[in-house]
């Protein structure tokens, strides 16, 4: 039976109008809303609100905490997108290409952490970061390294990099399946070809994995970036609060306390503006930097 | 044209449940109206009844006081329909509430994300300040003249009656300090000279406070040690942010003495990251000696109280020797809401509230106070020690200065200043540059106001 235009119309009506409403109702809405509520002076916690036109974001501008929030967004975007493609590339080339007995065991365990709760992985890395009783200094007391121990998320300096662990520890096993993916579609015989051209293993990775899994290392990397830009805030709000001193704020978790401790929503909607439209600049960079023709043997 | 017909059809289906589901939602608001609309209009005894809408956090107190008064109430009250908004994250539940202008009639001000000072300046809270002028105690008593500490004013007006009298204060293990013959610190030199007796002989870092919260120093520690050095005034210019306050001469000497505190290694080493409960439990388990917290401290860790260990109070030791302690009590109270639906059942509730055979039980149920003069905690054997103690010694004006502040200060000027202060208490900064940054702090709050 041939379709009438009618019928395919409004099939697509039905498929994609609910999807538009809840998009327009849940995306939309609060987007523009945000942006409504960043011209207000407003507390949050009632229905007086000022409109004060530019005031939040020169306020924005002269913050001089804001500056460094974006920096240690940065750093952890940075370190994170370093630390997991690095080990998600080893870990997925070592359980699909050295033909380890045990590789599904590992999967499971590489995968774990992914089906926890950043709040519960938070909550269990500050008592490894203990300094009295985690398992960090007491290690570095067991190898006799004391002099390295320190009270990782109570000092300012070592605060920062200290969350760069737990959130590495925690991405690691998406992006490894993810890779695993990528290889596994790899036909075997471009690796036999490699190797009857006398190819080692390094060379084999560099030549012909990695090329052909680049479409997979792209979106990761991509995800990773969206996903800290915008989630890191969780981490950082259940392992340190944003302190000491400011040292470990990110954009989120700074907005979190300007507009529901310190009552500034307006504020804090400001913030959240801010973080959008460095979210979609940095987005926009990374697909042009990452953009290589795709290969095909 | 039948093929026309369908497509309208589930169209129009589709309308339809978007027009029931954006129904569903407003309609609970209406039928809510309705029903409170309803009750009132019908008159019971007295001409008090319908809902009555109370909102409480329970933190470290618990909520059975609460219980016990809401039921008495409701026997005195029998038309009142009392819906209780309790719990941990209730000012947080609560918040869209407010946000919508419908809100509970009683508000009990306490816990995290409830600010008394945001209330009144968003014009939530109705003034009480002739409302109050009537109420008696049982015995003939005006309740205005039977506060321990007078009701918070904002431009002289009373919005709120501070029900529950807290002060920070510093605690120790008196069980340890009587075995091992340690000095219970009497003012800020016995205190170092203690902390570095208890620092050599155990070996730890004798002093600890939650790093996350670092409003916890300062309400605990230092404004004692401000009120000590130059009194309600000082406070007050503190607080609200006064030009040179914080630049002053005796808020440099005070922050010496934290400084002072900081270089000895008083601080534990690992304070910078602990949260409310790490850093109590922490000083249950004798990693620390001292701890500056609330009176909520034996009741809220109850469970977690080491065999042997007994909870010893004193006022925070920041004065210098010669002068008596310092207490700056800090009160959670009670208000009713501007735009409350019941305001008639919220004034008898309040009123019912402040009795002291009320305050007698809140002590026994919650080891804290309640605001109200002549109640003779020993009269009961169900309060603990430390508190009768501490009561003593609050109304004993020899050894114990009560100074009071004008009202909480605002969280944006207290934010700023604790993380200075977090940073000085790590080492990162010296007692000159804090107290610029404070003063930077309090330039930038008194500019936004």
């Amino acid at each position: 039976m041939v379709q009438s235009k009618k019928q395919k119309y409004t099939f697509l009506a039905f498929c994609l109008v609910p999807t538009f409403i809840m998009f327009a109702v849940f995306t939309l809405y609060p987007l523009f809303s945000g942006l409504y509520y960043s011209f207000f002076d407003w507390s949050g916690a009632s229905q007086d609100k000022e409109f004060i036109g530019l005031a939040n974001y020169i306020t924005l501008i002269k913050d001089a905490i804001i500056p460094n929030t974006i920096i240690h967004d940065y750093f952890l975007v940075i370190t994170k997108v370093i630390g997991i493609m690095i080990l998600a590339m080893f870990f997925a080339v070592a359980l699909t290409q050295l033909k380890i007995k045990e590789a599904p065991f590992y999967r499971i365990v590489f995968f774990f952490p992914n089906i926890m709760s950043v709040v519960v992985i938070g909550i269990l890395w500050t008592f490894i970061y203990n300094p009295n009783l985690g398992l960090v200094n007491s290690g570095l007391e067991f190898l006799g390294l004391e002099n390295w121990a320190r009270p990782w998320l109570g000092d300012e300096n070592w605060a920062l990099p200290s969350l760069v662990l737990p959130s590495i520890w925690a991405g690691i096993g998406l992006f490894m399946l993810m890779l695993m993916g990528g290889i596994a579609n790899v036909s075997k015989s471009y690796y036999e070809a490699a190797e009857i051209d006398g190819a080692n293993q390094w060379q084999q990775f560099w030549k012909v994995t990695l090329p052909l899994v680049w479409p997979q290392i792209k979106i990761s990397v991509l995800y990773i970036v969206i996903t800290t830009l915008n989630g890191s805030f969780i981490i950082v709000q259940v392992m340190t609060g944003g302190g000491p001193n400011n040292s470990t704020h990110v954009m989120g978790s700074y907005l979190y306390q300007q507009a529901f401790v310190q009552y500034n929503f307006g504020y804090g909607a400001t913030i959240g503006v801010m973080i959008l439209i460095l979210s979609l600049l940095t987005v926009l960079i990374l697909q042009f930097l990452l953009r290589r023709d795709k290969v095909e043997y | 044209m039948k093929e026309f017909r369908k497509s309208r059809w589930i169209l129009g289906l589709l309308a339809l449940v978007l027009i029931g589901v954006v129904a569903a939602c407003s309609s609970n608001d209406e039928s809510e109206e309705e029903e409170a609309t309803d009750s009132s209009e019908t008159s019971g005894e007295g001409g008090i009844s319908g809902d009555l809408e109370i909102q409480y956090f329970v933190g470290g107190y618990g909520d059975t006081w609460w219980k016990e008064v809401i039921a008495d109430f409701k026997e005195k009250y029998p038309d009142v329909n009392v819906i209780e908004h309790a719990g941990p994250n209730i000012n947080e539940e609560m918040r869209s509430r407010w946000v919508s202008n419908d809100p509970p009639d009683v508000v009990y001000i306490d816990g995290a994300g409830s600010s008394e000072t945001q209330m009144v300046e968003d014009g939530q809270l109705m003034n009480l300040t002739e409302w109050v002028e009537g109420i008696e105690l049982d015995n003939g008593d005006k309740l205005i003249d039977s506060f321990i500490v007078n009701p918070g004013k904002f431009d002289g007006d009373i919005y709120s009656l501070p029900l529950v009298f807290d002060t920070w204060g510093t605690w120790y293990d008196r069980a340890l300090f009587e075995e091992k013959g340690y000095e219970v610190p009497t003012d800020f030199n016995s205190f170092m000279s203690s902390m570095t007796e208890i620092k050599d002989k155990e070996g730890i870092d004798p002093f600890v406070t939650s790093g996350q919260h670092p409003y916890y120093f300062l309400r605990g520690m230092l404004y004692p040690a401000f009120g000590a050095a130059g009194g309600d005034e000082l406070l007050a210019d503190l607080i609200t942010g006064k030009e040179g306050a914080w630049t002053s001469d005796v808020v440099l000497e005070t922050m010496k003495k934290v400084e002072k505190m900081q270089q000895e290694g008083m601080f534990d080493q690992g304070l910078g990251a602990l949260n409310h409960t790490q850093s109590q439990m922490n000083f249950l388990l004798h990693e620390n000696a001292f701890i500056p917290v609330g009176f909520w401290l034996p009741n809220e860790m109850k469970n977690d109280i080491p065999d042997g260990f007994e909870f010893g109070f004193i006022p925070s030791p920041m004065q210098d020797a010669g002068e008596p302690f310092a207490i700056v009590p800090d009160l959670r109270p009670l208000a009713i809401a501007e735009n409350a639906e019941n305001p008639k059942a919220a004034k008898a509730f309040v009123e019912f509230v402040f009795t002291r055979d009320y305050a007698m039980s809140f002590s026994e149920h919650t080891g804290a106070i309640m605001n109200l003069t002549e109640v003779d905690l020993t009269q009961s054997d169900k309060i603990p020690s430390y508190l009768t103690e501490a009561n003593e010694m609050i109304n004993d004006t020899e050894q114990v200065q009560i100074y009071e502040k004008p009202h909480p200060m605002s969280a944006d000027l207290e934010t700023p200043i604790g993380n200075a202060l977090m940073s000085l208490m790590l080492g990162n900064m010296t007692a000159e540059e804090f107290v610029q940054e404070a003063e930077k702090a309090a330039e930038t709050y008194r500019n936004s106001n």
